[in-house]
Order: C-alpha cells, then structure tokens, then sequence
C-alpha cells in the first residue's frame, strides 16, 4: 500500500477478473449481434472471444507468485459482512483448475472456428460456462456453488443440445431432468446445514457443526450426503453416470472435449474444499474412492462393448474419472495435512488435467475423422486416415494427434498419461484399488486398439455382420450409399463441400496440434510438473515443498515391465473382445436395457448408501 | 405471524410439504409424459422453496423490511436464497420445455419409451 | 418378460426410488432443531446502514450476495437464448442465434389465427399493456423499500410488452414489442450490470462491492441501479422470449 501513486490491481481484483473477462466477451458477443451488422460483427465477436478466453491467462500469470509463494487470496465479495456474504478462496487449487479449464477452453474454441459451431449464442454460452467453471473454482460459499453448479448445467444443456441431432434433445433432456433434480436435492441439503448451523460459509458451517455436541448428529450426515450425491451426479461417478455417454456422444465435438475435459472435473475439486473442513467429510470422501475403483473397470468395459466412436469415448471418460475420484477420496481420507495425502492429491490432479489434454485430443481428432469419413461405426468404418489425406490434410496431424493421444490414455511411456497413472498406482500399492485400477488399465488399452482400427488400411472385403451395420443414424450420405450398395466408407460424408473443408483444416490442426504438444510436453516434463502440481497444492497444508517433489521415479525397470506385461494383456483382451463368443457378450452389454427412470433409480441407491455409510461411520 | 400456531400444525405442515415433494419426485420417475416429468420438477422445486419459507418464518412476525415500528422479523436469508432458486427453477423449466417441444417435433410423441426406443432405433 | 411383468417390476422399480428418497428426507424435511438467529440478528441491527436498503431480502439480493444474483441472471440470460435456439429452427439450433428465419418449420405461424385473436382481446391488452408497465416500473423501482425489485418489476414488465404485442393491430408492432430493440435493451443491460458489478473496483470495495459506501453517497443508490438494471435485463429477456414464442420472430 505504500505505492498509492501508482495503479496497482488488488489480488483480489485480478482473482475475479478471470470470471468478468469471460463474462465481458459475452456481454460484447451479445452487443456485437445487437446493434452491429456483417464484418464489424464478426470482428467484435471475435475480439470478445480473445478477451474473455485468452485475457484470463494474464490474470493467471499475475496472480502466479502469490500462489506460488504458498498465499491464498480469500475473503468476502464486495468486502460485505462474512455473516451474509459469499466467502471465496483463491488458492493453488484453484489456479490449477482454471489453467486447466482455460487451456482446454482456448484449444475447443479455436477448433470450432473451424468446424463449428459458431454464432453469437454459442460464443456467449461458451463464455458464460467457461466463467461458471472459473467461479466454482474459487467459492467457498455453499449455496454460491449451487448458484455455479446451475450455471455450468444450463449452459451444458444448451451446449449439448446445439449440435444438429435429434438424439442430442434427448441426452441434453435425460441430462437436464437429472441434474436439476439433483440440485433440487442439493437444496433440501443446504437447508438441513443452514438449520443446524445457520451460515453459508464452508468456514462458518464446519465451525457450527464442531460446536454443536454430536456434530450435528443425523442431520448433519444426511444433510452432507444429500449435497455431495447432487455433486457426484455431475462428476458421473458410479452409480450415476448414466446421463453422461448420450450427452458427451452427441454433443458438437468442440464442446465433448470441453464437457469431458473439464467440466465432469471442476465439480469434484470444488466439492473437496468443504469436505476438508467438515465432520464426516473423510469418511465420505472414502466412500467416494471406492466407488471411483468400481467406475474405473466398470465404464471401461462397457467402452469396450461400444460400437459408437464418440459413445466409446464418453465411456472412457466415465472411466477415467474414476481414476481421478479414486485417488482424490483417498487424499481426502488420509487428509490434505499427511504427505500420503498431498501426493494422492497431485497424482489426482495431474490426472485429471492430462485426462483433459488427451480425452481433449480425442474428441477433437476422432470427431474430425469421423465427420470426414461419414461415419461413426468402430466394427466398419476403415481407412479414415486415407479419407483424412483426401479430404486435404497434407500433414496427417489428426492422425498424429489420434496416435498420442491414444497411447497417452493407454499410458505408453513418454506421454502424459503414463506419469499420472504411475503416481495414481504408485501411491495406492498394495490396496484393492491398485489392482482394480490395474485391471482397469488392460481394459483402456485393448479398447483403443479397437478403436485405432478405424485408421487402419481397407480391408479388400468389408465383413458385414448382423450387429455391425453402418451407423445411419445423422449421416445421411452413409444411408443412401447403403441403399446403392457401395461400402459406407468410400462416400465422403457431410462435409463434401471441399472449399469448406479445406478452410475448417487450419484452426481444427492448430487446436489439434496445440493438444498434442501439450501431451507430448507435460508427458517430458512429468517430474517437473508433479513438484509444480505439489507445491501449488500444499500452499493451503503448508507441509513446506519448497524444493520440487519430482514424484514417483517413472521409468524403473518395474513399471516398464509392468506397462509391456499390461499392453500384451491389451492385446489379449482385444482378441477376446472381438472373437465371436466376446463381441456377443459385449453386444448385450451395449444393448443392456436403460431406461430414463434407472437413472433416478440408480441416484436415489446411491443417495441412500452414502447415507446409511455416513450415520454408521 | 406463527406465534399461535401449535406443535401439532408445525408437524402437520412439514408432513404435507415432504408429501407435496414426493409427489412430484414420483411423477419424475413414474410418468411417462415427458411434460409431466417437467411438472415434477417444478413441483419438488416449490417443495424445497415452502420448505425453506415456512421454516424461516417461524423465528418473528413481520416482514423482513426494517420500519418504524420494529418487532423481529423473519429470517431474511431464505427468502433471498429462493428468490434466486425460484428463478433459476423457472428457467431450468423454460428450457426443458423448449427441449419437449423439439422432441415433440422429431418424434412426435411426449412419451419417454417411445422416444428411447426410436432414439435406439436410429442408432 | 410379458408386459404385466414389466410393468409390475417398473412399479417396484419407482416404489423403491420414492421409499429410497422418502426414508432419506424424513429427517431434513421433519427437523425440530430450532431454527439459528445469527442471520437474522445481524441483518435486523446492520442490514440498513451497511446496504442501504429496509427491506432487508433486497438488502441481501443486491448487497451481500449480488455475486448470486449476477449468477441468476446469467441463467435467465442462457435459458432465454437456449429456449429461444431450440424452438425457432429445426436446423443448426444456435448457428444462427437469435435471427429467426421466417418460413422454418416452426410453428405457430407469424399471427395467431383469427379465432384466438379477437377484437375483445386486443382491445383489452392493448389499453392494459402501457398500466401494466407502469405498475412493473413501480414494483422495479420500490424494490429496496417494498417487497419487489428487479426480477420481480421485470417479469411484470414483461408481461406489459407482452399485452402490447397482442393488443397492436397486425403486424403494426411498435417500437417496444419489435425483437430487435427487445434484444438490444437486453444485451445492453447485461453489459451496464457487468459495468456496475466492476464498479467496486475503482472505489476499493472490490468487485460487487457497492461503490458508493466510501464514497460518502448513500448507498442504497446503488441497488436502485441494480434493480432498474436488471428490471430491464429481465422484462426485455422475458418479454422477447414470449414474443417469440408467439411466432413474431422477426
């Protein structure tokens, strides 16, 4: 404060710049569409598309050394009575997510300048959910998470709802109905905390809650339940995940990538702040982990069984947030105070920033091939990459892009995913859920070499099998070439104006070569970014890393051996997935019955278990 | 405002909103029009929202506006919170009727079954 | 499986689900504790001098968690354009925004049919429209000392533009019913309550900070701005939204 004669940008300002730029580009997007015309429009939307996606990092950037230095920026919005007023807290958390959040943000919207979507409302959408993600970030105020949790979902909705299918209203619907009435029970929560407690604040309930004489007793428990069920609901962790593969499959790539990426992942880390410092929160976030073992081998054999490229992805996502819910309940059992605790947090951290990075990746390279070749069928589409090179890519970088990214997912040293997984394992050897996530792993593997084989070269004769038709379901180049005849795959799909192609080629391989580097140089510079992610976590534990943590040692002769003996267990899996006796066992799987009540069902068991966990423990 | 209001009423009134929350949280699951899932929506929604209300007023007797004459009003906090969640409701309403109308459109039934089943049929 | 037996387990299926929820909020929704003070004790002795406002449900809305309040209307802003998106075309829903293409699919038709539309209606809402948004105005502007304020004043105002819109002849709209002019006030005000939300920042009271505590004005000016702000924020966004669904898109 001795500067007073010059301008100096409080902490506190420049923490809530990064949700008002994303909110001013929305409030120019949605100036530009009302009172300009033509090429003044587009410019100014593009312009407030740079501010608010792009301007945060400078935030970011400023904010960089105090978090670094272990500082949190925390208080009240607007400086109002913490008595009434909404609490937030900036911390290494919080920056890491809105890293995240705007990474994956910036690479989605550049890849859809060129393949869409685009227009004025969908820009303001975009902007407003990236906001959504920066606030939930940072809010230590429990009814101001719900306020962002709404906010984030209605933006979902339309955002999955704006692709041009008509299956997209249906999966934006089930994940509307499904998510609002979850927050509905959210509410009833909330109520039960401001009963006992009387506050808002996370600080202020768990100070209530440890003065009253049995800690609240029943009410506080089901009342913490109620809250962390309607969160899990958005984190698709098991049981509750049965919104996710209909609303990720068939939303625009672009925002598959973000809603896989970020999205199901800012909820989960926001809800850690008040399971910290609450009562019963250790023993729930156990529950939690274990319930995110059974996600990860659960979902992953049922991406195994899909037929749907981008349905098998959203599986997969499904999959890997259990990897990240696993690791992340059993920091928060241990505690953010313990050193076991700190790194399960890193490895749960880092996993779910490179999930976003990869599963990013994937969405964005798997969409275009898929849009390029007409078809989204893994049993018949062949030769996308030749359709790829036909369609004018003269470097195969979503090819590339598809490679790194499906062997970072599969964990195949040098890349990304190999490092996080190894932390995850790492630091849960010798309990269940390490060989459950293990097991999980094999399954990952064997189902992306199925999934690779959409790349793989034409086969002279295309093997038609009764369950293997050509998805006819929006392609309808792919319909009417059935009914000539010709192999789906020789059509060219939707996209035969080539001019169009050709000017979508650029901003979609920029985005998708910016996610590739990013893969490739976070799985390089793995030791780094485990003492950066450690150090940036323990500024709110204060452990005291000052010097990096690099982790886990990575490439020991036993996790090399593990990775070959877990690659050729793929590989089997594979062959057995796509023997004849496999793929009927994986069809019933695929076509098991699921219908819109099983996913109230499915909450209301889970609502129900944590409960009687949280009165028994 | 409650002062009069006995100990057998109170129980009566969070019975009848509990009932008026599981009524609507039936009618999501069970029904198989989709407007009437939306209708339960609504209804589990005003569930939460009474509750909140009602519960909150109980600790005065005037309206939470600070006049000349100053007896304890209720509690303030509530009424402000769902306001916001009042409105956030009738939105999320607005856009999931929107999404039924184009369901509608595409494949003109409001029955939940028989979208699925076409759904799964043209995947 | 038969069809009795589906239907049966169905019911069992939903029996479950509602005992499921029934057994889990019997203990939130039936709860005896008494209900905390600290809330309301602190808002009844300060909530006046720190806001500025006497009714005190304004005083928290606009003061202590305007940062909510920008949240709700954020999900007003996204649920009019999102519904708006769905129902206007069958093609590409947010491609084109709000333009709605006359002669898409959608339906109902430009004017409502002759049979809804008659003479008494428009007669009555087109005299009704204009007190309609006075009273609107009044329940906007009085939020801070009455129960009301900007939502409230706005949806009332919307339905004012809506009397308006039936009650004008065909197609012989005026200035305040045409989408055009509804989306501008609606954007426009988006903007100026992002401005008034940053505004905290110059006096130091940081964002959704109310500006005029330090700066020896009353304070309660600020939430009159916020509530005429959003008052019209509301009462255009609503009141498009409507209009739209009348089938005046354009």
């Amino acid at each position: 404060m001795k500067f007073t004669g010059r301008f100096t940008v409080s902490p506190e300002s420049s923490v809530f710049s990064l949700v008002m730029l994303p909110l001013l580009g929305a409030a120019l997007v949605m100036l530009a569409k009302a009172f300009l015309k033509g090429r003044m429009a587009a410019g100014m939307q593009f312009t407030a598309m740079l501010v608010g996606l792009f301007g945060p990092w400078l935030a970011l950037l400023y904010t960089f050394p105090l978090v670094w230095s272990g500082l949190t920026v925390e208080g009240v919005i607007g400086n109002w009575s913490g008595v009434v007023g909404i609490t937030f807290q900036f911390d290494g958390l919080a920056w890491l997510i809105n890293a995240l959040g705007y990474t994956v943000a910036g690479a989605a919207w550049i890849y859809s300048l060129g393949a869409g979507p685009r227009g004025p409302v969908f820009s303001s959408v975009f902007l407003i959910q990236t906001a959504a993600l920066a606030a939930t970030a940072m809010t230590a105020d429990i009814f101001n998470l719900f306020v962002c949790l709404e906010v984030l979902g209605i933006a979902s909705y339309v955002l999955v709802a704006s692709s041009e299918k008509n299956g997209a209203f249906l999966a934006s619907f089930s994940y509307l109905m499904v998510s609002a009435s979850s927050m509905v029970f959210f509410l009833a929560g909330l109520f039960g905390l401001y009963r006992l407690t009387g506050s808002l604040s996370y600080s202020g309930i768990s100070q209530a809650l440890l003065a009253l004489p049995d800690q609240g007793g029943g009410l506080a428990a089901i009342s913490l339940s109620l809250i962390i069920a309607a969160v899990a609901m958005r984190v698709a962790m098991m049981p509750l995940y049965g919104w996710l593969p209909d609303a990720h499959a068939l939303a625009p790539h672009a925002v598959s990538a973000v809603l896989s990426g970020v999205l199901i992942k800012t909820p989960l880390f926001a809800l850690s702040r008040i399971m910290l410092i609450v009562p019963l929160g250790a023993a729930a976030a156990q529950l939690l982990g274990y319930a995110g073992a059974a996600t990860a081998i659960v979902a992953v054999l049922v991406a195994l069984s899909q037929k749907d490229a981008k349905r098998l992805l959203a599986y997969h996502s499904i999959s890997q947030i259990g990897y990240v819910v696993c690791a992340w309940g059993a920091a928060l059992d241990l505690g953010m105070d313990t050193m076991a605790g700190q790194h399960l947090m890193t490895a749960a951290f880092l996993h779910a920033f490179y999930h976003a990075l990869f599963k990013g990746l994937l969405f964005l390279s798997i969409g275009t091939s898929t849009d390029r070749a007409g078809s989204r069928n893994v049993y018949t589409l062949r030769g996308a990459a030749s359709t790829l090179r036909q369609s004018g890519e003269r470097l195969p970088i979503t090819l590339l892009s598809f490679i790194i990214a499906a062997l970072a997912i599969s964990a195949i040293p040098p890349l990304n995913g190999y490092a996080s997984k190894i932390a995850i394992t790492y630091s849960l050897k010798g309990s269940w859920q390490y060989w459950v996530l293990s097991a999980a792993s094999i399954g990952t593997i064997a189902s992306f070499i199925k999934l690779s084989r959409i790349f793989w070269p034409q086969p002279a004769r295309i093997r038609l099998m009764a369950t293997e038709e050509p998805s006819a379901v929006f392609m309808p180049s792919v319909a009417t070439a059935r009914h000539s005849g010709l192999p789906a795959q020789i059509v060219p799909g939707p996209m035969t104006d080539t001019s169009a192609v050709k000017r979508a080629n650029l901003p979609v391989g920029i985005s998708q070569a910016m996610l590739a580097l990013a893969c490739v140089a976070s799985g390089l510079a793995a030791p780094w970014l485990y003492g950066f992610v450690l150090r940036l976590l323990d500024s709110a534990a204060s452990l005291g890393f000052t010097s990096l943590n690099p982790g886990p040692a990575l490439y020991t002769a036993d996790n090399l051996l593990k990775t070959l003996y877990m690659v050729l267990a793929g590989f089997v899996l594979f062959r057995l997935a796509v023997s004849a006796l496999g793929s009927r066992l994986l069809s019933l799987v695929r076509d098991r019955h699921r219908g819109f009540h099983g996913l109230f069902l499915s909450f209301a068991v889970g609502l129900s278990v944590l409960c009687v966990w949280l009165l028994l423990v | 405002m409650h002062s009069h209001v006995g100990q057998g009423e109170v129980v009566l009134e969070r019975i009848l909103i509990l009932l008026l929350f599981l009524i609507g949280f039936a009618g999501i699951v069970g029904m198989r029009n989709i407007i009437k899932k939306i209708f339960g929506l609504t209804i589990i929604n005003s569930a939460v929202v009474l509750l909140f209300i009602v519960e909150g007023s109980r600790i005065g007797n005037s309206a939470p506006i600070i006049d000349a004459e100053i007896g304890l009003v209720v509690d303030p906090v509530p009424q402000a919170l769902m306001l916001t969640a009042i409105v956030i409701g009738v939105c999320v309403t607005a856009l999931a009727l929107a999404l039924a109308f184009r369901l509608y459109k595409a494949y003109g039934s409001f029955d939940i079954d028989e979208i699925h089943r076409q759904v799964h049929r043209e995947s | 499986m038969s069809g009795r037996a589906r239907r049966i387990l169905f019911l069992a299926q939903i029996a479950l689900c509602v005992l499921l929820v029934a057994a889990v909020l019997i203990p939130v929704f039936l709860s005896s504790m008494p209900w905390p003070l600290s809330a309301r004790d602190y808002l009844q002795a300060n909530g006046l001098a720190e806001s500025g406002a006497s009714n005190l449900v304004s005083a928290i809305y606009l003061g202590y968690r305007a940062f909510d309040t920008l949240g709700e209307t954020i999900v007003l802003l996204v649920a009019i354009s999102g519904t708006i998106a769905i129902i206007a075309h069958g093609g590409a829903v947010l491609a084109q925004g709000y333009g709605l293409p006359s002669g898409t699919a959608s339906e109902p038709a430009r004017h409502l049919p002759p049979k809804t539309r008659t003479e008494l209606l428009e007669v009555v809402t087109g005299k009704l429209g204009p007190v309609v948004l006075v009273f609107g105005v009044y329940v906007m502007m009085y939020g801070h000392l009455s129960p009301g304020g900007g939502f409230q004043g706005g949806v009332v105002i919307a339905s004012g533009i809506v009397f308006l819109a039936l009650g004008s002849r065909v197609d012989a709209s005026n200035s305040l019913t045409s989408p055009e002019n509804l989306v501008r006030i609606e954007s426009a005000a988006f903007a100026l309550l992002l401005l008034a939300a940053s505004s905290g920042i110059i006096s130091g009271s940081g964002f959704f900070g109310n500006p005029l505590a330090g700066a020896g004005l009353t304070p309660v000016a600020f939430i009159i701005t916020l509530n005429a702000i959003i008052g019209l924020k509301v009462g255009a966004g609503l009141g498009f939204m409507c209009i739209a669904m009348l089938g005046r898109g354009k």
